[in-house]
């Protein structure tokens, strides 16, 4: 961020141009985590990158990728429970991956059955720990993490502890004769 | 010492503790049997949930996107977006880019380079022409910007620069939607003619006259380059005071195919609304790729004061466009710029050959964009400017044109 024109109301746009190469590709593969469709993920991050074009780039100075993975996974958590557990949408979802590949058509039923799963329970824990949880197994590291919750990164361990154990027992709840989780 | 913190022990799991903490946590896990515990359940309860998680892991090959060309998406957004208003934003709002469709055809590659001056910089030029002939010249976009960093002021400095210098005195107000050519022709006041191959065009727009003016101040000229850091490029004394006006016959759009529909979010209550469906228009024009269009256009008038000279300002604004000063005056000194539309496209994504079709000589424009090609063939027949453009390989344009009628 340094020299950033601390008068500019707009994006510098060679700037912009930077934050969007540098972020786009992984935000629209977290979106797919969380949704389970290329076109919607890629449609949700061009929301989120507008988003962000229409904030005045000093309002979010020195975070903006935390800014940015904060907002796409907000808006694709909303989505996801919006979405609720229509069937339809999570077998459409399930679907878009891995076809064609190595893969036998009950391996990929099964797979789109687990996803669903994952997604339901991602979509009734709290939207926070939906986040971090999305957010570090697309493989965000600690100060990512910290940039986009807002939180301290000593405060993240513990963090991802209950997140994870709300997960687990959710999932549990949720599908009891699940040996392998 | 007291057992370690659950938190902590995932810290020193993930490798997130350095230094003394991690000297510490070390040594107390070394006796503590309780904590050495603790932290194998952490790790396989980490374990657990993230082998869970993995599964929503995407496909390889659903993650490889190209960013470069979703940002081309994005910046024609921009350049709706931060134009200044209002002038800039009639003579590019979409129902008005076939008026400037010769104009537009430099546009549109600019946007693809995201260089906004050069389109402004590039209608300027257009505008001063009679036009009876057509010459592409190659610029270099890049170095447009090479002495400033941080271009956000030059984009402001030129904005605010023809929003406060440009008064528009005729506005065409929205295009008619006629049913057939005939109909195009009477409104026009020109004949009107049609791709026989492809059938009754799917939708024909005529637009109305537009006008603008503008006033040298040589001055402010010189402020405005001085402060994008080109006060290398040098403005003609004379041409201080002088005043340039332009104006723009009736123009004829016609559609063939699958073509977005232009109408639609000029007529959107609100500019939000207009954003999106724009955006969303974009989005789609990418794969949109049986869309053609034929605009047919009189040529544009530029009135000018006797003594100015053209070709010297036309050279300060080729060199401003990314052109050497050698280059733009030795490409000056060739143009009649009484009577040539000078058509810049940026060296390193198109091409262009000079054709001969419909008893003339045209010009052939080829981008190569990620997506395929996209083509726009230019000639000027019985004084009207016709410009066919669309998707794929190029000498499609030349067949399609051999159709006219």
């Amino acid at each position: 961020m340094t020299g950033r024109e601390r008068s500019s109301e707009h994006w510098d746009e060679a700037e912009f141009r930077g934050v969007f190469l540098q972020h786009y590709s992984r935000i629209v593969a977290i979106l797919i985590r969380l949704l389970g469709d290329r076109s919607r993920a890629e449609e949700m991050a061009n929301d989120a990158f507008w988003r962000l074009y229409r904030q005045p780039a000093l309002q979010i100075d020195g975070n903006i990728g935390g800014w940015l993975y904060r907002t796409a996974t907000n808006l694709g958590i909303d989505a996801l429970r919006a979405s609720g557990r229509r069937r339809q949408y999570e077998e459409a979802a399930g679907g878009s991956r891995e076809d064609g590949k190595n893969s036998s058509p009950l391996e990929d039923l099964l797979r789109a059955e687990k996803c669903h799963r994952v997604r339901a329970v991602l979509s009734s824990i709290k939207p926070v720990q939906a986040q971090l949880l999305i957010l570090r197994s697309s493989g965000l590291s600690y100060k990512e993490l910290a940039d986009a919750l807002n939180v301290k990164m000593s405060s993240i361990g513990t963090m991802l502890n209950r997140a994870e154990e709300e997960f687990r027992n959710r999932y549990l709840a949720l599908h009891p004769n699940e040996e392998e989780l | 010492m007291t057992c370690i913190h659950d938190g902590n022990l995932r810290l020193y799991l993930d490798g997130e503790l350095a230094g003394a903490e991690l000297a510490e946590v070390t040594e107390h896990l070394a006796s503590c049997a309780n904590c050495l515990a603790c932290l194998e359940k952490v790790r396989a309860a980490r374990a657990e949930t993230e082998a869970v998680l993995a599964t929503l892991a995407p496909a390889a090959d659903d993650v490889a996107i190209d960013p470069a060309m979703v940002y081309a998406q994005f910046t024609s957004q921009f350049a709706a977006d931060r134009e200044p208003k209002p002038w800039i934003n009639r003579l590019l709002a979409p129902r008005l880019r076939p008026v400037c469709g010769l104009a537009m055809l430099a546009l549109i590659i600019a946007i693809l380079v995201s260089v906004n001056p050069v389109r402004v910089w590039a209608q300027r030029v257009l505008a001063m022409l009679r036009v009876q002939k057509i010459q592409v010249v190659t610029i270099d976009p890049t170095t447009l910007m090479s002495s400033s960093e941080h271009d956000s002021r030059p984009y402001k400095l030129f904005n605010q620069f023809v929003a406060d210098n440009v008064v528009v005195t005729m506005d065409p107000g929205k295009p008619q939607v006629v049913s057939n050519p005939t109909t195009a022709a009477q409104l026009a006041g020109y004949p009107i003619r049609t791709i026989s191959s492809l059938g009754a065009p799917h939708r024909i727009e005529v637009n109305g006259e537009t006008a603008f003016q503008m006033t040298i101040n040589r001055d402010r000229v010189t402020t405005l380059l001085d402060e994008i850091g080109r006060s290398d490029i040098n403005v003609p004394e004379s041409s201080n005071g002088a005043l340039i006006a332009v104006h723009i016959p009736k123009t004829v759009v016609s559609m063939y195919g699958d073509c977005p529909d232009r109408q639609r979010y000029v007529n959107s209550n609100s500019e939000s609304q207009a954003l999106a469906e724009r955006k969303m228009e974009r989005m789609a024009n990418i794969k949109d790729t049986n869309c053609i269009y034929l605009i047919q256009a009189p040529s544009p008038t530029v009135s000018v004061p006797p003594d100015l000279n053209v070709s010297d300002i036309a050279e300060a604004a080729l060199e401003l466009a990314g052109m050497t000063p050698a280059e733009a005056r030795s490409f000056c000194q060739t143009v009649d710029w009484a009577s040539t539309l000078v058509v810049p496209i940026p060296r390193n994504s198109s091409s262009y050959e000079t054709v001969t079709l419909d008893g003339v000589e045209g010009t052939l424009i080829t981008e190569t964009l990620s997506q395929g090609n996209r083509y726009s063939l230019l000639w000027i027949k019985n004084g009207v400017i016709h410009s066919l453009a669309g998707h794929g390989n190029s000498s499609d344009a030349l067949s399609l044109a051999a159709s006219l009628r």
